[in-house]
């Protein structure tokens, strides 16, 4: 099989006509050693096609490059396919003279071609092939226009010309005076109003007074279309669905077989399943939300508006969008880590991100708040809310000086041009982020679900009522641990454990442990003191099992293990505090 | 002088790139050569990071990364 780079700056359509060459056939994983995504696909059985990160030069040190550049050298390229924005010829085409050197085929493929008569843009395609000496397409990876010519150049095993030339350049100053004196021959321009839109769009979207309440306003519709108007209704009917039609359905198909072996099937298979599929809606409107920021250009803007702030922290601008999708949910949240510059960046926001407190969470508040601090409910949440960003800070600032001690990366990030997102473009962008996620944490979720109805449902000695099965022998086994803490009842650990499967599973435990109405059977065990530190344990330990398997996913098993080491040693120091202090001052 | 003593809306020519290499390298890919036209277009809403015209297109950059881009007045 023949092999093609794929190659371009950041936005530049590549995902989008990497997608429509390789169809489904594709593989998504990451370079050895680094966490910089590795894409590959395979075109009509015949090519394969490897996307490779997007980058602005060869030889400016970032890993996305050092990747890029030995994958060039080493990994048996064929043909180097150049995506560029057609509109911005100029700083594009500084990769593409680097990229000549490798003296390998290659097509450059103008994209956003169809956007050139509106912005006044006018290119001599011919002349340009004739300069450059590659072969040149215009194309609208978005639109389809052009894609039929790339996908004939590369069916004829890859006829198409290698510039020989040997051009020395010395500096950057040379490469671009090279470029300008091409352009000047084959592009013209005339300005024209389209531009102007950006910058007034920007003038209200960057304003002083403005900008902040914008970006608040923007994230609270993101969240209310999340977990109010779209995807947590529909998860409701799902899981009323799932979980009152068709398990006991499932129960009643098996009822003739033995009981453990319907149970096994049904509550651990099926219910396994069951705990990924209604992860679906959410999950999906959340990521259709970001790709609808991300292919507006608002996210640039976002980065750009919080950097100051989180620069106190030694954070970037970037890392401001993955925490505030974090209190959402977790998973999305290390997923969009993605787009930080940095691998330690990356790795550093993603090891915070959890402790912002999470929708699921929310409802452990929120019961617990209504039995111990009545009328003061909306307060004793802010704080818990509160605290998790404060120790999400100090959290930031203690591994940026010990783990992760290095210079500063620079700020760098480019603002794109406002555009309305293409519906198409936003489903597919929507459909990749939650493709990855269910292929990857789904088998990691079931497992786990399998084995925590497994350790709910046996002992040694065979079935057994949960306050009987394995779950609650491992649960009177860590109980000393949350004895300092103030809630170190062996239910509280069980529930502790099958929070690990997701935090709002520890309400559903409680329940089943408790026997019924816990308005009466929590002030039993609990005083508003130990209430108060059980809740800063749920909302710093360990986070659910889809966000360590998401964890897992983007950086390997190390930052996993770590994740949940040490936001369960923070948990337990934390409310060790609060509960010991707290005492020194009220009963 | 350097960009961050430009006036919004003005424009002016880059000179050079000083500084630590890594950054300077990866400025001058950016578009940031001498004699490039060079216009600062606005700046967050807290003064940094503020938003440069350059071969075209907008980026923002800090004002300590920014120190180092020279530039002469048109």
């Amino acid at each position: 099989m023949k092999r093609a780079a794929l190659l371009g700056n950041p936005n530049v359509g590549k995902t989008t006509l990497f997608n429509i060459l390789t169809g489904s056939n594709q593989y998504v994983g990451n370079w050895a050693g680094v966490t910089v995504e590795k894409k590959t696909g395979v075109f009509e059985k015949s090519i394969e096609i490897v996307d490779l990160p997007g980058i602005y030069a060869m030889d400016t040190y970032s890993n996305e490059e050092t990747v890029s550049k030995d994958f060039l050298i080493n990994g048996d390229v064929d043909i180097i396919l150049n995506i560029v924005d057609a509109s911005n010829l100029s700083r594009n085409l500084y990769l593409t003279m680097q990229l000549k050197e490798f003296k390998k085929p290659m097509i450059l493929l103008l994209n956003m071609a169809d956007t050139l008569p509106e912005k006044g843009i006018k290119i001599d395609y011919e002349r340009l092939q004739e300069e450059l000496k590659i072969k040149v397409i215009p194309i609208s990876a978005s639109k389809g226009v052009g894609i039929d010519e790339v996908k004939t150049v590369l069916r004829e095993q890859f006829n198409c010309p290698v510039d020989e030339n040997d051009y020395q350049f010395r500096n950057e100053e040379q490469i671009y005076k090279y470029i300008d004196s091409i352009l000047k021959k084959c592009v013209t321009k005339n300005e024209t109003q389209k531009k102007y839109v950006s910058e007034k769009i920007d003038k209200i979207i960057l304003n002083k007074y403005l900008a902040y309440p914008i970006l608040i306003g923007i994230f609270y519709i993101m969240f209310m279309f999340t977990f109010s108007w779209v995807g947590k209704p529909l998860q409701d009917i799902l899981s009323k669905g799932f979980y009152e039609k068709f398990m006991p359905g499932m129960h009643e198909l098996l009822k003739n077989s033995s009981p453990w072996f319907a149970s096994l099937i049904v509550d651990g298979v099926i219910g396994g399943v069951g705990s990924v599929i209604v992860f679906f809606p959410i999950i999906l409107s959340l990521f259709l939300g970001l790709s609808f920021l991300e292919d507006s250009g608002y996210m640039a803007r976002a980065a750009l508006i919080m950097d100051k702030t989180m620069e106190r922290v030694g954070l970037s601008g970037k890392a401001f969008m993955p925490l505030m999708v974090g209190f959402g949910c977790s998973v999305p949240g290390i997923m969009s880590t993605r787009t930080l510059e940095s691998e330690k960046d990356r790795k550093l926001t993603a090891l915070i991100v959890p402790l912002m407190s999470c929708n699921a969470r929310l409802s452990v508040y929120a019961l617990f708040a209504s039995i111990f601090f009545p009328g003061n409910e909306v307060l004793v949440v802010s704080v818990l809310y509160l605290t998790g960003i404060i120790i999400a800070f100090l959290i930031a600032l203690l591994f940026k000086n010990t783990i992760f001690k290095k210079d500063d990366e620079p700020f760098l990030i480019e603002l794109p041009e406002y555009k309305l997102p293409g519906i198409k473009n936003l489903a597919i962008h929507t459909w990749e982020k939650g493709k990855g996620f269910f292929k990857k944490a789904g088998t990691t979720i079931f497992s786990a679900s399998v084995l925590v109805w497994f350790l709910s449902n046996f002992n040694l000695y065979g079935e057994a009522s949960i306050d009987k099965s394995m779950l609650s022998a491992i649960g009177k086994f860590i109980t000393p641990i949350f004895k300092p803490l103030g809630f170190g009842t062996w239910q509280n650990s069980v529930a502790i454990i099958t929070g690990l499967m997701a935090k709002e599973v520890i309400i559903g435990t409680m329940g089943v442990l408790y026997g019924g109405n816990l308005k009466i059977a929590l002030p039993k065990v609990f005083t508003p003191l130990s209430a108060f530190s059980f809740l800063i344990f749920v909302l710093l330990y360990t986070p659910c099992i889809s966000v360590v398997a998401t964890m897992k996913k983007e950086y390997g098993h190390k930052m996993a293990i770590f994740s949940v080491a040490y936001q369960f040693i923070l948990a337990w120091v934390v409310s060790f505090g609060v509960y010991n202090i707290g005492r020194m001052f009220v009963r | 002088m350097s960009v961050c003593d430009l006036k919004t809306g003005k424009l002016a020519y880059v000179e050079k790139v000083v500084g630590n290499d890594k950054l300077a390298k990866r400025l001058m890919a950016l578009g940031f050569i001498n004699g490039g036209e060079v216009k600062v277009k606005g700046a967050a809403p807290l003064g940094d990071p503020i938003v440069l015209n350059i071969k075209g297109y907008d980026i923002a950059i800090r004002k300590k990364d920014a120190a180092n881009i020279r530039i002469r007045e048109a």
